[in-house]
């Protein structure tokens, strides 16, 4: 009886000491040595960082950096529930995050960050990077991946269609359609893919004349009434109904249907390079123009920006050797953007960094073109917007009014049933 | 002489008890620290808002924006309409299947039994990415009805919101058909067979006796059957997003990746998130007790 006693009262011993112990585990050591990075991506962004590790380790051999690879959703995953526990145990020292993303991370975990405002400057980088990687005026983020735009363009198939690279230069999305059906009648072939499911096509094009789904406080909806998401949907559905769209449905389908020559351009972020480049036998047949504008909305210009990423401190054991990590790779260091554009092909935004030998190169798979340099001429010129907190819950509602849109239904009463849910939703 | 004396209040009878108690000790405080400790946690989350960890209570306001929410309208509409075409299916074709192969002259039964039940035990994320390509609109689905002359277009299973539906129902049917076929033929070998001597002596036919006496002996387990089947399709989520990503639009988002895409893809949102959990378990209970009545025993 004492002995069943003993192992019940054991039992509840256990299980008290198993949950008291997170709150106490606020050892606090900024100066640890060794520091975790989480990303996704192996061919970009862990390649980015393998060699920021390489360059810092030489210089300070003490440091120990692991490096782990995450699916973007898994980070986002376990950020979030990491941080809603209230233990930070677990949580890497770095990581990376969505530009569309950061300030849900910013606002709602206002603690969890470290502020940056001493390692970097945010000015030292391109402008549209500031929205998305500073808060309250600081600057958390230490930005990254540019995510500029850009058109790849086939052109073999613009040849046979009348076209020249040069007659796509600073055109508006009317003039886009009007090659894309001559191209379509010539060719057979369509002019570019879209997943119905991913709207990134008309965030580019919105974001291209400075506007966003939420108007510059991040949380109101910004639908009815925008001018440039409303000239963005018309030219989305004049694409579908010019019949020059082949729609797929997932990543994989959507690699393919360049790489296999069914398509005749790709409107989409620079990251795209690598995977345009891994159909070796299309060499020399592409191009890169500059990102169409929208006609009627005045500030339009011809670069955009998809999809890209930051990187992030978080106020863990280690947080001092993980800024200086920062500080001396991505915040500074010329030579290892150089490195990066020429063994991966990645277009960072540290304005200091975006001129050089490794930009200057031509690329015989692009026809000789210098498209890294084009690249970083269009990331100056990126329009600052807010992105805010809802980017995907306002793009959810979207792609089911999109395809009403499709079917015919009315412009202006599909922006006002979406500002309406969007309202109704977003509280 | 030590019966004679009352030592205590508390008697053999109590100390009987407690041992009991003593044995199942564990795996009572587990349960409570992992089952209704997060669900207690769960459900005072319901009644907060906020992103993140701000969070603050706001009374019954998630409760009410439920019903305005016209993505968890859709959500559950799509949610009910597998239920109401996948679950009596999957019953029927489950039930259907366990009497073929409870023939006692049927030969390769084991392997049969196997080859249906096999399913069940693949993994839920890559049978929905084989499922994804079968029904890819350039995939082998379409390819086979193209060669048999059925159709005459490749079929959008995957972009075309009715096509999608349909996509997501025959891959759950696929995959858990044979798990509840396992629970009728275990049902069905409980039927003395004598039940069936006598009515085949009495020249009932095969079909009499399957709905005069297979059905109605089976009743526990069929009630048993769709309660979990319904659990288990109000809580539909790894075919749905490894499938269809809930796409085309929301043609195919079900409760419980809302619920996700809520925690997760949004804006961080546990309070409402936890609030659209809880609205699962009240139709659970509804939709439990409706089939209680409708097909339980008045006697249980």
């Amino acid at each position: 009886m004492k002995k069943m006693m003993f192992l019940l009262l054991a039992t509840v011993f256990m299980l008290s000491a198993c949950s008291s112990n997170s709150g106490s585990g606020a050892s606090s050591d900024p100066a640890k040595k060794e520091i975790t990075v989480w990303a996704w991506d192996p061919n970009f962004n862990i390649a980015a960082l393998n060699l920021a590790k390489e360059r810092y380790m030489a210089k300070h051999p003490d440091v120990k950096i692991n490096i782990v690879e995450n699916a973007q959703a898994d980070i986002v995953q376990k950020l979030n529930t990491g941080l809603n526990s209230g233990t930070t145990k677990g949580l890497p020292n770095i990581v990376l995050i969505e530009d569309y993303r950061s300030q849900n991370f910013l606002q709602a975990y206002p603690d969890a960050f470290r502020d940056m405002s001493d390692s970097i400057k945010g000015t030292d980088f391109a402008d549209y990077k500031a929205g998305p990687t500073s808060y309250n005026g600081k600057q958390y983020g230490v930005p990254f991946d540019s995510g500029v735009t850009g058109m790849y363009v086939r052109t073999d198939y613009l040849k046979e269609a009348g076209y020249t690279p040069e007659d796509m230069q600073d055109i508006d999305w009317d003039k886009f359609i009007e090659i894309g059906k001559a191209v379509k009648a010539k060719t057979g072939k369509d002019m570019l893919t879209q997943d119905p499911n991913d709207l990134g096509l008309i965030r580019a094009m919105i974001q291209s004349a400075g506007s966003w789904y939420l108007k510059e406080d991040g949380k109101t909806p910004n639908i009815a009434g925008n001018a440039a998401l409303k000239e963005a949907m018309e030219n989305y559905k004049a694409m579908f109904d010019a019949n020059i769209v082949k729609t797929n449905s997932d990543w994989s389908q959507f690699l393919a249907a360049f790489n296999s020559g069914a398509v005749a351009s790709v409107p989409t972020g620079n990251w795209i390079t690598p995977s345009i480049k891994a159909e070796a036998s299309q060499s020399g047949k592409w191009a890169v123009v500059p990102f169409p504008k929208l006609k009627d909305t005045p500030n339009s210009v011809h670069a955009s920006n998809i999809g890209g990423s930051s990187w992030y401190v978080m106020n863990v054991d280690g947080q001092d050797t993980a800024a200086d990590f920062m500080k001396e790779t991505f915040g500074s260091d010329k030579e290892l953007y150089q490195d990066m554009l020429n063994k991966i092909g990645i277009i960072g935004t540290l304005k200091s960094a975006s001129s050089g030998s490794a930009y200057d190169k031509a690329d015989e798979f692009f026809g000789g073109q210098k498209i890294y340099a084009d690249f970083a001429k269009w990331t100056t010129e990126v329009p600052n917007v807010n992105y805010g907190l809802h980017t995907y819950a306002i793009e959810d509602i979207m792609t089911v009014e999109v395809q009403n849109y499709l079917a015919g239904k009315d412009i202006d009463s599909v922006l006002n049933d979406v500002q309406a849910q969007a309202e109704a939703q977003l509280k | 002489m030590k019966a004679a004396q009352p030592q205590s209040k508390f008697g053999p009878r109590f100390k009987a008890g407690l041992t009991g108690w003593l044995f199942i000790a564990i795996a009572v405080l587990m349960i409570c620290a992992f089952y209704f400790y997060p669900m207690i946690q769960a459900l005072i989350l319901s009644f907060q808002t906020g992103t993140g960890s701000n969070l603050k209570f706001n009374g019954i306001d998630n409760y009410a924006r439920l019903f305005t929410d016209d993505m968890f309208l859709t959500a559950v509409k799509n949610t009910f309409i597998y239920l109401i075409f996948q679950v009596p299916l999957m019953v029927v074709l489950a039930l259907f299947i366990s009497v073929l192969l409870n023939n006692p002259r049927l030969r390769f039964k084991g392997f049969f039994r196997t080859a249906i039940f096999l399913p069940c035990i693949t993994s839920l994320v890559a049978y929905s990415v084989v499922f994804k390509y079968l029904f890819s609109s350039d995939g082998l689905v379409n390819a086979l009805l193209l060669k048999l002359h059925l159709i005459g277009a490749p079929i959008e299973w995957i972009a075309d919101p009715f096509w999608a539906k349909v996509t997501i129902i025959i891959a759950i049917t696929w995959r858990w058909t044979g798990y509840n076929m396992i629970f009728y033929l275990s049902g069905l070998q409980n039927i003395d067979n004598s039940i069936y001597e006598a009515a085949r002596i009495d020249g009932a036919s095969a079909i009499r006796q399957f709905f005069s006496i297979t059905i109605p002996m089976l009743k526990p387990i069929i009630l048993f059957t769709s309660i979990t089947s319904t659990i288990g399709t109000l809580q539909l989520f790894d075919e749905v997003v490894n499938i269809t990503k809930g796409g085309p639009g929301n043609a195919t988002t079900s409760i419980s990746q809302y619920i996700y895409n809520l925690s997760f893809k949004y804006s961080a949102d546990f309070g409402y998130a936890a609030t659209v959990s809880y609205s699962i378990v009240i139709m659970i209970i509804i939709l439990a007790f409706i089939q209680f009545r409708v097909a339980g025993d008045r006697n249980e």
